[in-house]
Parts: C-alpha cells; sequence; structure tokens
C-alpha cells in the first residue's frame, strides 16, 4: 500500500505526527489471532459469564438485559391500555394501576432507554476508535450487575405488590412519609440510585475513552461523529445524573431519618424535589437523543451512498444542545407558581433548543437529498423516525409556550408529546441501529421479511395509539387516571388508543422473533455487509474481544474498512498481538491522538460482581429499614475497592514497549497522565455537579421556602474553632501530598509528608464527626438544619475518602511501590484532596451566609 | 490542531455555552434573591435594581463572548471554525434566552 504507514523504518520519526509512523512487518494472521484470543477470550462457562470484563461481552450484554426490561415495561403498557379501553375498567385496581403505570415509566427510562444506549455505546466505541476496549472494563461490569441487580429489587418489588406508585418522578408531599408510608418509594429511591451507579460509571468509561483511547492521529475533529454525540451524552450523563441522585439521596434522608428537605411544615419545600427531579429529567431527554442521532448520523449517510452533510454544523449543534437542554429543567414545572420573568427564561431557552435540533434534521435530510437512498431495513425505520420525531418536537414547542403550557398540563396531551419524542426520537433509531448492527453482533444475515411486517406493525400501531392520545389530551383527560366514568365523549379515542397498543406489541414481538431468528438460525454474514466505511466494520464477523490484531494508524482509518481489515489482521498497525501475555492498548493525546503511552488493561476477574453484591447488601439492608446495620456493609464495599485498586497497578517489571518500528512508549507515563487519573477527573466533575446542586438546595431552602421560619443556630465560639482546625487540618494534607510526591520523583523516600496528611485527614474526620453530633442543632428541627447538616456530612465524607487515598498510598510507601513514574496513587489522593480543601472552605463560606441572610 | 492542544482547543469550543450557562445561572439566582430581598421596589435610575442586577450577566456574557471571537483567530489558527459556531452558540443564547428581562414583569406570579 502507498501510504504512511509503509514508510520505510529509517525515516524520522517525529513524535508529534502519527502519520510518520512506520507500518510493522506482516505476520500470520492466523497466528496473531491465536495468540490475541489466549489472552483477551472470556473464560469458559458459568465462570466466564461472571467474570467477563469485555466490552464486547458487556455491550452486548446491556443491551439484551434493557431489552428484556422493555418488554416488561410492554406488558406493563399492556395493562394499563387494557384499563383505560373502557370507562369503567375494573381490570386493575387504583393501587395497583399506580403501580403498574410508575413502574412503566421508571423501567422505560432507567431500566431500558439508559441502558441501552450505555450498551450501544459501549459495544461500539472501541471499535469505531480503533482499539481494543474501553478504559475500564472493571468499571464497565460493575456497572452492568448494579444494573441488573438494581432491576431486579424494583422488579421483584412488582412481584411482591410494593413497587412505587408515585409516579416516575416521585413527587413529593405525595412520596413522602406521610402519603406513602410503606416501603414502596424506598424501593424507587433506592433501587433507582443503585442503577445509575450504572450510568455514572458508564459515563466516566466513555468520556475517557472517547479522549484517551483514540487511534493514532485521529484527531478530534476527525472522530466519527457517533463518537462526538457520545462525548456529548457522557458529559451530560456526568452533570445531568447528580442533581438526581442527590434528591433521591435527600428524600431517602427524610423518609429514613426525618430529616424535613421537602416538608414545607417545617420549612422544607417540595418544589426543592422537582428542581433537582428535572434538573436531570430534562437533560435526561437529549441524554436518550443524543445516541440515538449519532446512530442516524451513522447510518444515513452509508445508507445513501454518500458522506454526511454538513459534519461542523452537526458537532455544533451537539454542542448546542448539550449545554442548553439543561436550561429548560423549569419548563416541567410552568403551572407550579413561579414568576414571569423566571418562566419567560425557560420558555425562551425550550424554544431556542429546537434550532440545534433542526440543523441535525435539516443536516440528515440534505444527506439524504444529495445520495441515492436505500429503502432498506434501517432505513425504514429511520424514515419512521423522522415522521414521529418531527411531530414530537412541534408540540415539545407548543408546550414550550407557556400560555398552552398551562391548558395542556398534566393531560394525556403530554403523555402523547413524551411517547413520540421518546419512541421517535430513541427507538426508532435503536431499531434501525439493531438492524443495523446485527450482523456485526451476530455474524449472520437476517430473515427476509419478518423485520419489515415487525416495521409496519410498529408504526401504525404507534401513531394509532399515541396520536388520539393529543386529542384525548386536548378534551380534557388528564393523565394518569384509571377510569372516566362521567366523560363517555372519550370512550372511543380510548378504545382506539388500546386497540393500536396492542398492535404495536405485535410489532415489538414480530422484531424480537426477527432477532432471535437472526442470532440463532440465520445464514452467515458477508464480512461488511453494508459496504460502510467505519472501523467497527474491519474486523471478523462477530468480533473477537480484541477487535483488533493490531490498531490502525492514520493511513488505515482513511482507507476505509475494506481495505484496512486485513492489513490489521496481519499486523501491519500499532502494537501488533500479545506477545507479552497482557492486554495492551494504546493511550493517545486529548486534541491530535498523538499515541503517549501503553496501558495495560486489567484481565477477567469476579471483583465487580463481588462489589455489586456488596453495594446491594447496603440498599436492601436500608430498604428493610435496618439503618444502624446497613453502614456494616459498607466494610466489605471498601475492602473490595482497596483490592480493586491494589489490581489496579501496572507490573513492577513492566519495560517500554516498542508499538511500531523506532516508536518505543513507556507502561507508565512520566507525567503522571494516567487513564486513571483521567476517570478521577471525570469523576470530580459529577462529584461538583452534585455538590453544586445541594449548595442550590441551600440556596433554595434559605431563601425561596415559604416555610416557618429558621430557628436561630448562633455557633459559638466551639463550633468556630472546630470549622477553622478542620480547614487547616485538610489543607495540612493537601500540602503535604505534593511534597511527599516530590520526594518520590526526585529518587527519595515519601518522607514525613505522607503520614502527616494521613494523620491530618484522620484528625480532620474525627473534628467533623464530633461537630455533626455534638455541636449542629437537630437536623430533624428545620429544612435549615438538616441541609446544614447534609452539607458538614458531604465534607465528612470526602475527608474519610481522602484518608482512605492517603491509607493506600502510605500502604503503598511501606512495600516500596513508590518510584519515580510510579506515584500515580499519591498524584491522584493529591487532586481528590485538593478538591475535599475546596468543598470544605465553599461549605463553610455558604453556610456563613445562610446565617448572614437570616 | 496543535499537537498538545487537545484540551486547550475543548476549552475554547466550549466557552460560548459555558458563558451562557454561566450568564443563565446567575440570572436565574439573582432573580430569586432579588425578589426575596424586595430589589423591584428599588429604583436606579430610570430601571429597578432587580432587572438591572439580572441584565448584567447577560450585558457580560454577551460581552465576553464577543470579546472570545474576536480573539478565537489568532488563539487558534485554522482550527478556529468549530469553537468560533460555539462562541455563536454562547452568544446568540445568552442573548435570546435573557432577553425577557428587558419586559416581563419580574416577580409577578405566573399562575392564577
Amino acid at each position: 500500500m502507498n501510504t504512511p504507514m509503509n514508510t520505510p523504518a529509517n525515516t524520522p520519526l517525529t513524535p508529534h505526527d502519527p502519520a510518520s509512523i512506520p507500518a510493522n512487518p506482516p505476520q500470520r494472521a492466523l497466528g496473531l489471532h491465536r495468540e490475541l484470543d489466549r489472552v483477551w477470550r472470556n473464560a469458559p462457562g458459568l465462570r466466564g459469564q461472571i467474570t467477563a470484563v469485555s466490552h464486547t461481552t458487556l455491550g452486548l450484554r446491556f443491551m439484551v438485559t434493557a431489552f428484556l426490561f422493555f418488554g416488561i415495561g410492554g406488558l406493563l403498557a399492556m395493562l394499563i391500555r387494557a384499563q383505560l379501553a373502557t370507562p369503567n375498567g375494573a381490570f386493575l385496581d387504583t393501587a395497583l394501576y399506580n403501580q403498574i403505570f410508575t413502574m412503566h415509566g421508571s423501567i422505560m427510562m432507567f431500566l431500558f432507554a439508559i441502558p441501552m444506549l450505555e450498551g450501544l455505546a459501549m459495544y461500539l466505541l472501541p471499535k469505531m476508535l480503533g482499539t481494543r476496549d474501553l478504559a475500564f472494563p472493571r468499571l464497565s461490569a460493575l456497572g452492568y450487575w448494579c444494573y441488573l441487580l438494581g432491576g431486579l429489587i424494583l422488579i421483584a418489588a412488582l412481584l411482591a405488590g410494593v413497587a412505587p406508585g408515585e409516579g416516575w418522578f416521585m413527587y413529593t408531599p405525595l412520596s413522602g412519609k406521610t402519603y406513602s408510608p410503606g416501603i414502596n418509594a424506598d424501593v424507587w429511591l433506592l433501587g433507582v440510585t443503585f442503577v445509575e451507579i450504572s450510568a455514572l460509571s458508564a459515563a466516566i468509561e466513555l468520556m475517557v475513552s472517547i479522549l484517551r483511547l483514540r487511534a493514532p492521529g485521529m484527531k478530534l475533529t476527525q472522530m466519527p461523529l457517533f463518537a462526538w454525540y457520545m462525548l456529548g451524552t457522557a458529559a451530560m450523563m456526568l452533570a445531568g445524573f447528580p442533581p438526581l441522585i442527590l434528591g433521591s439521596v435527600l428524600l431517602e434522608m427524610e423518609r429514613a431519618f426525618g430529616w424535613p428537605f421537602f416538608d414545607p411544615e417545617r420549612g422544607g419545600d417540595p418544589l426543592l424535589w422537582q428542581h433537582l427531579f428535572w434538573l436531570f429529567g430534562h437533560p435526561e431527554v437529549y441524554i436518550i437523543f443524543l445516541p440515538a442521532a449519532g446512530v442516524l448520523s451513522t447510518v444515513i449517510p452509508v445508507l445513501c451512498r454518500t458522506q454526511i452533510v454538513g459534519y461542523g454544523a452537526i458537532v455544533a449543534a451537539i454542542l448546542g444542545m448539550v449545554f442548553l437542554s439543561f436550561g429548560l429543567w423549569v419548563h416541567h414545572m410552568f403551572a407550579v407558581g413561579i414568576p414571569h420573568l423566571a418562566l419567560a427564561f425557560f420558555s425562551a431557552a425550550s424554544m431556542l433548543v429546537a434550532v440545534p435540533t433542526a440543523v441535525q434534521i435539516f443536516a440528515w435530510i440534505a444527506t439524504l437529498w444529495r445520495g441515492r437512498p436505500e429503502l432498506k431495513l434501517p432505513m425504514l425505520y429511520i424514515l419512521g423516525f423522522f415522521f414521529t420525531f418531527v411531530m414530537g418536537g412541534l408540540t415539545g414547542v407548543m408546550l414550550a409556550v407557556v400560555p398552552f403550557n398551562w391548558q395542556a398540563h398534566d393531560t394525556a396531551f403530554v403523555t402523547a408529546h413524551l411517547h413520540y419524542v421518546l419512541i421517535g426520537g430513541f427507538v426508532f433509531p435503536m431499531l434501525a441501529g439493531v438492524a443495523w448492527w446485527m450482523p456485526l453482533m451476530s455474524g449472520r444475515r437476517r430473515v427476509r421479511g419478518l423485520g419489515e411486517a415487525a416495521f409496519w406493525f410498529i408504526l401504525v400501531g404507534f401513531h394509532g395509539t399515541f396520536f388520539l392520545m393529543h386529542l384525548t389530551g386536548l378534551m380534557g383527560m388528564a393523565r394518569r387516571i384509571p377510569s372516566y366514568p362521567e366523560n363517555p365523549e372519550w370512550t372511543a379515542l380510548n378504545l382506539s388508543s388500546s386497540f393500536f397498543g396492542f398492535v404495536m406489541t405485535i410489532g415489538f414481538a414480530l422484531f424480537a422473533i426477527d432477532l432471535i431468528l437472526q442470532a440463532g438460525f440465520g445464514k452467515r454474514s458477508v464480512r461488511n455487509p453494508w459496504k460502510a466505511p467505519s472501523l467497527d466494520w474491519a474486523m471478523a464477523l462477530p468480533p473477537p474481544n480484541y477487535n483488533f490484531a493490531s490498531l490502525p494508524g492514520p493511513a488505515l482509518q482513511q482507507a476505509g474498512a475494506e481495505a484496512a481489515m486485513l492489513a490489521l489482521a496481519k499486523g501491519e498497525g500499532l502494537l501488533p498481538g500479545a506477545p507479552r501475555g497482557r492486554r495492551e492498548i494504546l493511550v493517545t493525546s486529548v486534541g491530535t491522538a498523538r499515541p503517549e503511552h501503553v496501558a495495560i488493561l486489567p484481565v477477567n476477574t469476579g471483583l465487580p460482581l463481588l462489589l455489586a453484591l456488596a453495594i446491594s447488601a447496603f440498599v436492601l439492608l436500608m430498604l428493610a429499614g435496618l439503618y444502624t446495620l446497613a453502614p456494616l456493609a459498607l466494610i466489605p464495599v471498601v475492602t473490595l475497592i482497596w483490592i480493586w485498586a491494589r489490581r489496579a497497578m501496572a507490573p513492577l517489571d513492566a519495560t517500554p514497549i516498542e508499538v511500531a518500528p523506532g516508536l518505543v512508549l513507556p507502561v507508565q507515563p512520566g507525567d503522571g497522565g494516567t487513564l486513571t487519573r483521567s476517570g478521577l477527573v471525570s469523576l470530580l466533575f459529577a462529584n461538583g455537579t452534585f455538590f453544586a446542586s445541594l449548595l442550590f438546595g441551600l440556596a433554595f431552602i434559605s431563601l425561596v421556602s415559604p416555610g416557618p421560619p429558621r430557628p436561630l443556630w448562633p455557633a459559638d465560639r466551639t463550633v468556630l474553632l472546630a470549622t477553622g482546625a478542620v480547614l487547616a487540618l485538610l489543607a495540612m494534607a493537601a500540602l503535604g501530598l505534593p511534597r511527599a510526591l516530590s520526594h518520590i520523583e526526585t529518587g527519595r523516600r515519601a518522607g514525613a509528608g505522607l503520614p502527616v496528611a494521613f494523620a491530618a485527614n484522620l484528625l480532620a474526620l474525627a473534628l467533623l464527626l464530633a461537630l455533626g453530633l455534638g455541636q449542629l442543632p437537630d437536623p430533624t428541627r428545620h429544612a435549615a438544619d438538616a441541609v446544614r447538616a447534609a452539607l458538614v456530612a458531604y465534607v465528612g465524607l470526602h475527608a474519610a475518602i481522602a484518608t482512605l487515598f492517603t491509607a493506600f498510598a502510605l500502604d503503598q510507601a511501606r512495600r516500596g511501590e513508590l518510584a519515580p513514574g510510579r506515584a500515580g496513587a499519591l498524584r491522584n489522593a493529591g487532586l481528590w484532596q485538593s478538591y475535599t480543601l475546596a468543598a470544605a472552605a465553599v461549605t463553610l463560606a455558604a453556610l456563613w451566609a445562610q446565617e448572614a441572610a437570616s | 490542531m496543535r499537537p498538545a492542544g487537545g484540551v486547550l482547543w475543548l476549552g475554547w469550543l466550549i466557552a460560548g455555552p459555558t458563558v451562557w450557562a454561566v450568564a443563565f445561572s446567575l440570572a436565574y439566582g439573582l432573580h430569586g434573591m432579588g425578589c426575596e430581598f424586595g430589589w423591584p421596589a428599588v429604583a436606579v435610575g430610570p430601571v429597578s435594581l432587580h432587572r438591572l442586577a439580572i441584565a448584567l450577566p447577560a450585558l457580560a456574557g454577551a460581552l465576553i463572548c464577543l470579546g472570545l471571537l474576536a480573539r478565537v483567530k489568532t488563539a487558534l489558527g485554522p482550527e478556529a471554525d468549530l469553537p468560533r459556531l460555539g462562541l455563536w452558540i454562547g452568544l446568540v443564547a445568552t442573548l435570546f434566552s435573557l432577553a425577557p428581562v428587558l419586559v416581563a414583569t419580574s416577580c409577578g406570579p405566573g399562575l392564577g
């Protein structure tokens, strides 16, 4: 090939120019495959299922599990439609009906949509980006087990008749202890939060992988659009889920311990829950839409035999949506009595977000216009998307207009709108994506005809169900009511909706049968059946766990899947095979994807399952109301995380590796730029959003909440001294860690800085405990006291984790494992310590401001 | 893109929308504070203190976006196209979403 990969080995190698990296000599493809397969494959049998950490296995597993939950959610939808088919439906009693519509929404959002997009992204991204796995394979596995166990808790509650029945957005005070005394609401709060561990872990995983694991030379501005969409999605998940997790934690604290964050009689405010929920809930719509749009931007150009129109405009549109979607949350609260001006801000932002959405729609239409569209099965679903989503978008603009919103609020019109957006904007593109990538996933062709029949059943059934619900809504039918004996004029529309609902179900059943037939009995597919150019098709079908026998440089990336396939299989790319018997991948720079170092990924392990089980023990103890025992479950959690971190270290004897002729890369980056550090930065970003949401709660309760005035809390001298001492100790630790790091990097022992940091953290933690238990006012007295205690608890938790960080580094120093270029634990401890110090200082200032304002 | 400029480039890319996010949050926060502390009743020249306090972040955000637009080509050279679009998004979003401060009543109830 006449490509830069074939540059003679004596060409000067400029480290900043990946295009000049010479090719490796070709090897026997089968030999390379065997060598790699030995290292990367899953263990056999049940053990293999439990210990697998491969992104291919876990991505598929996420998607299959999500479809199973989708089936359960769909079954519940059929029960709802059966109940509403007639005005006096006696099919379900009211309590059970409440549980069923709550679980329908919760399952579809938390157990289908989010895990489905996570699974698709996990499966595809490493293949599209030209690497062998995601950055943190064990985290992928942990996310899956948390998702599965959390989902099973929710389903078990449904079967036991104790499922939540307060609606999928769990508004207070209905979800408070007074009106929901059972464990139903706790199941939602704890179960969903447990499941969301998987969302956060996936977000960190995807963010770091997209920024640091792209094949050498794949600039950000050249990467596949799907990766841009997932980068935006990951950032939104990191910023969007923390407010929901905070809201859930606060509501559970109120229910379990009586801290009255949302109780207006004690200074709390139910609207705080709505703010926190919708701070997550509205971006959630875009979190779901962006990956689906990524599928569209990937599939449409190939099926039109052309290139996407407006790559730059689409990236800008993604950027706009990622940000603007966080300025819309109040449009879910237009009817709660918010002042005119605030309504106008959010109404304007809600209308504005239609612009980037429209930019993408027009780019796709232009691509269709420029190319020669082929009406294959994925294209049918894409046309279904256009037809459905545009209608949903237009009713969205209608709902962004405040006066119309007041008229349609809480009616079936809103239910119709949200299903048009979610099924149009997510389900149709995902079905297109599944039809598109099934040959890759299964290695087989589909049975002709069945998929097309499924599509028409779904399309006709969907519009028959939900278009009519716009009309029932405009006629005044409220959502979530189980019967309507006083309104016979709604009967015909409801009966028709129910009929078409079952038509849609037949379509989804056919779709599932089609997949099963394809995966089990389809003929073997040819490689790259769609003639797609992207790297995800430059591999065997179905793909091996390692994806590529060698990693593509710039020339092989541009050569297209067909041309690159053989060269990659023969090891002509970078880092060929697995000659050292380790799972090795290339880590590259953020912007130009310049090769920086080789990372060694962990092997198959049962640790993620064990950790998920330990977390589930905590969740179950909380659910059982055993609040004094629940903290004991944290002991195995901490122990397992410690073991996890011990096993994450690169082997001490790891020497630099020649990834291409003349290009030798270290296993430990000298500047500390490890994947773990990138992951920690992402985690701290999400953590910062959580903290900012908590500060928002403090301001909201202090300024806006209409409840009884805050009782006075004159902070005495002891409190002032204690808080000053906490800050001083955290600062001392923050100074000690860099000092220890500088000692290590200059070849000396860690010195006194490390033990001093550990002791300072421990003492700060003890002081915070004493302050919280002995000095702060009773947090059940008033919401202001509760939020103050929550802030102190937040700082305390961070000091506890900082103590563990420093203890881990201390242990490493004792074992002699800290050395120049191998002091990642110290660097990461320093980063966490700085965050803890900053959070403590901001907390102190916020509490002072709270008192000053009173 | 400069070899080590990935993070810097990303910073420029998100600068415009970030300015909007900060201005929007500040305006909404100041709106809540102003209603609590009675700023609409305090006149500052021809406008109320409340309206002025909310308009200032919008104005500052727009000016920052304009300033960055003037510098983006110099800073990024041929890689400036996408960040420039980002800055336009920030500018338009700031002006459009906060424009109601010029007309709407500031603390009147929105319903009832």
